[in-house]
């Protein structure tokens, strides 16, 4: 008897719940929802990606897509129309600012160059990250350092992380990233192996800096300059760059300047960091 | 009065124990039903790729650029990496676990077998992300220092699912051992066999299928196994010449791209997940068909 009871209970309390979920979607989708499309760069997707189910709840009713196109596709979709915000990870060009778009400022990308504690050397320059992580250089002899295979350390292919090193250091100086290297998924295993591998070298966030050195890792200094948000911000770090949101003209009131307002704010701020970059103050 | 009451909770107790068993039988169904969902959804996420891309140049490119111009989806390398991960590693660990298995069955007795039973145990209860900080701190750097390289290798990983397959080896095995008739021992030892001789050419191949069964589950086991070697194997998405490469197997390579893809890119994990499905469908079948022909056989 008591079985049967608790299985009407359990059948009762199954169907209570699929028609209150049932009501709850219909009173969703009667309400007036508003869609709203941004898209653009993929650097800055996690970010607005993060960002807008925090933004959807603080504002019911608002249905915020990204889709991520990449910069000057989104930028381009913006001036169509189809998109009524653009994700940029690089500046805007002269004809672009002409038309009209608007950049604003939501986080800064600055990555570090970490290594082994075996490794001799504490500078590399911009030219010489690309060849070793292109695999022209392979020996720490070619850059200075004692006669040793370099061990390279990189992101997954996916991450924004491997995006931007990818296309700040790399594509700039049209090479493509040396595949014979160790994958490591976050950066805690990345500090990990930086630590643990003889003649290891990789990059990692800015935001991160810390845990490598915890980890028992070094950070090179890149063209001279150490790697700091300071250093960042006033364009000497080589390794940076500015990521935007870009509007179709100043943002006047609605969702898109709600949203712009909600990335700057502290709460927004935060999520950047949670992305790995490095937050505005 | 007497005869309708007696009736009455006939009935009662006849439904009672009729929604009892349908009820057990929701529960049994609960795994069918999650069987066919999993499948299903693999198989609709996954199938879309090869409007994109060639089932060929899927299976036998082992070139994988998922963000390259073109990007390109072949996971020969990692086909291959997954074959040479599991077979080194069964190989590394069926004699060590036979001989275990051997062991507990015919002579463990006592606080010995109870200590042995309960380390396997709890080998077998170990998270497979601590084997993998293991690998890290111990296997990685043995492999580095006894045969070069970095030490993230194919080597390191096969050791570590060694250590991980143990436990299903060896338990199986010496279930099966364990089932061998005593008439056959005790009619070996008759006619004036050692125990070893015993053991080798009378129990052992008595329990060829049930030890067969061990090796092809921890086969599944190593092929399906992904957090550890995801730690130690490298992960570089090149085609390893030998085994102190750097690899990265199947589940590897469904895992690492997971978080960001999308697209031609998610659906080629999601094919990649098909194969592996496809794979250890393959080897359950396996299981049942030798363990349905000793049962004939007996």
């Amino acid at each position: 008897m008591k079985k049967t009871l608790m299985m009407i209970a359990l059948v009762g309390a199954l169907s209570a719940a699929a028609v209150f979920a049932q009501g709850s979607g219909e009173s969703g989708a009667s309400g007036s929802t508003k869609n709203y499309t941004f898209g653009g760069s993929s650097t800055v997707a996690p970010i607005v990606n993060s960002a807008i189910p925090v933004f959807e709840d603080a504002n019911p009713g608002v249905k915020i897509s990204y889709e991520t196109l990449g910069s000057s596709v989104g930028i381009k979709q913006l001036q169509e129309g189809t998109l009524s915000l653009a994700g940029s990870s690089r500046e805007l060009k002269p004809a672009e600012v002409d038309a009209g778009l608007v950049p604003t400022t939501i986080a800064l990308d600055g990555l570090s160059v970490a290594v082994n504690s075996s490794v001799s050397i504490s500078n590399l320059t911009m030219d010489q990250l690309a060849a070793i992580f292109a695999g022209e250089i392979t020996n720490w002899k070619e850059v200075g350092g004692k006669d040793a295979k370099i061990e390279l350390i990189v992101r997954d292919e996916t991450s924004g992380t491997y995006g931007s090193f990818k296309e700040i250091v790399l594509d700039s100086r049209k090479k493509s990233p040396s595949v014979n290297a160790i994958v490591a998924r976050e950066n805690g295993e990345l500090a990990a192996k930086i630590a643990s591998t003889p003649n290891s070298i990789g990059y990692i966030g800015m935001a991160f800096n810390h845990i490598i050195t915890e980890a028992g890792g070094k950070v090179l200094t890149v063209d001279g300059v150490a790697p700091s948000s300071d250093a960042v911000k006033s364009g000497e770090y080589p390794i940076s760059r500015a990521l935007y949101v870009v509007s179709k003209g100043p943002l006047q009131g609605g969702v898109e300047k709600d949203f712009v307002d909600f990335l700057l704010s502290a709460k927004g701020q935060a999520i950047v960091l949670d992305s790995e970059f490095i937050p505005l103050d | 009065m007497m005869g309708k009451g007696l009736l009455s909770s006939d009935r009662a107790r006849s439904f009672k124990e009729r929604s009892g068993r349908v009820f057990l039988l929701l529960c049994a169904l609960v795994s069918v039903a999650t069987v066919l969902l999993i499948s299903l959804f693999i198989f609709q996420q996954g199938l879309p790729m090869f409007g994109d891309v060639p089932v060929s140049q899927f299976l036998f490119s082992a070139d994988w650029r998922p963000s390259g111009d073109p990007p390109s989806y072949g996971i020969a390398s990692f086909i291959y990496a997954s074959f040479v991960v599991t077979f080194l590693s069964l190989l590394l660990s069926t004699p060590i676990a036979l001989a275990a298995a051997i062991y507990l069955a015919e002579f463990a007795k006592g606080r010995t077998a109870t200590i042995l039973r309960s380390s396997i145990e709890l080998l077998a209860g170990i998270p497979s992300i601590i084997y993998g900080l293991f690998g890290i701190a111990v296997i990685v750097p043995a492999v580095r220092n006894t045969f070069g390289g970095n030490g993230y290798s194919l080597l390191a990983a096969s050791i570590i699912l060694a250590i991980m397959v143990l436990p299903t080896i060896i338990n199986v095995s010496e279930v099966s051992i364990r089932a061998v008739g005593d008439e056959l021992r005790q009619a070996s030892v008759a006619m004036g066999a050692t125990s070893w001789q015993t053991i080798s050419r009378v129990v052992v191949p008595a329990a060829r299928s049930g030890i067969i069964t061990a090796i092809v589950l921890g086969l599944g086991r190593a092929v399906g196994e992904t957090a550890a070697v995801l730690l130690v194997g490298g992960n570089a998405p090149i085609f390893p010449t030998s085994p102190i490469s750097m690899g990265r197997t199947l589940t590897m390579n469904i895992v690492t791209d997971m978080s960001y893809a999308e697209g031609t890119h998610m659906s080629a994990l999601f094919a990649t997940a098909m194969l592996l499905f496809v794979f250890i469908l393959a080897l359950n079948l396996v299981v049942v068909s030798i363990s349905r022909r000793s049962r004939m056989e007996a």
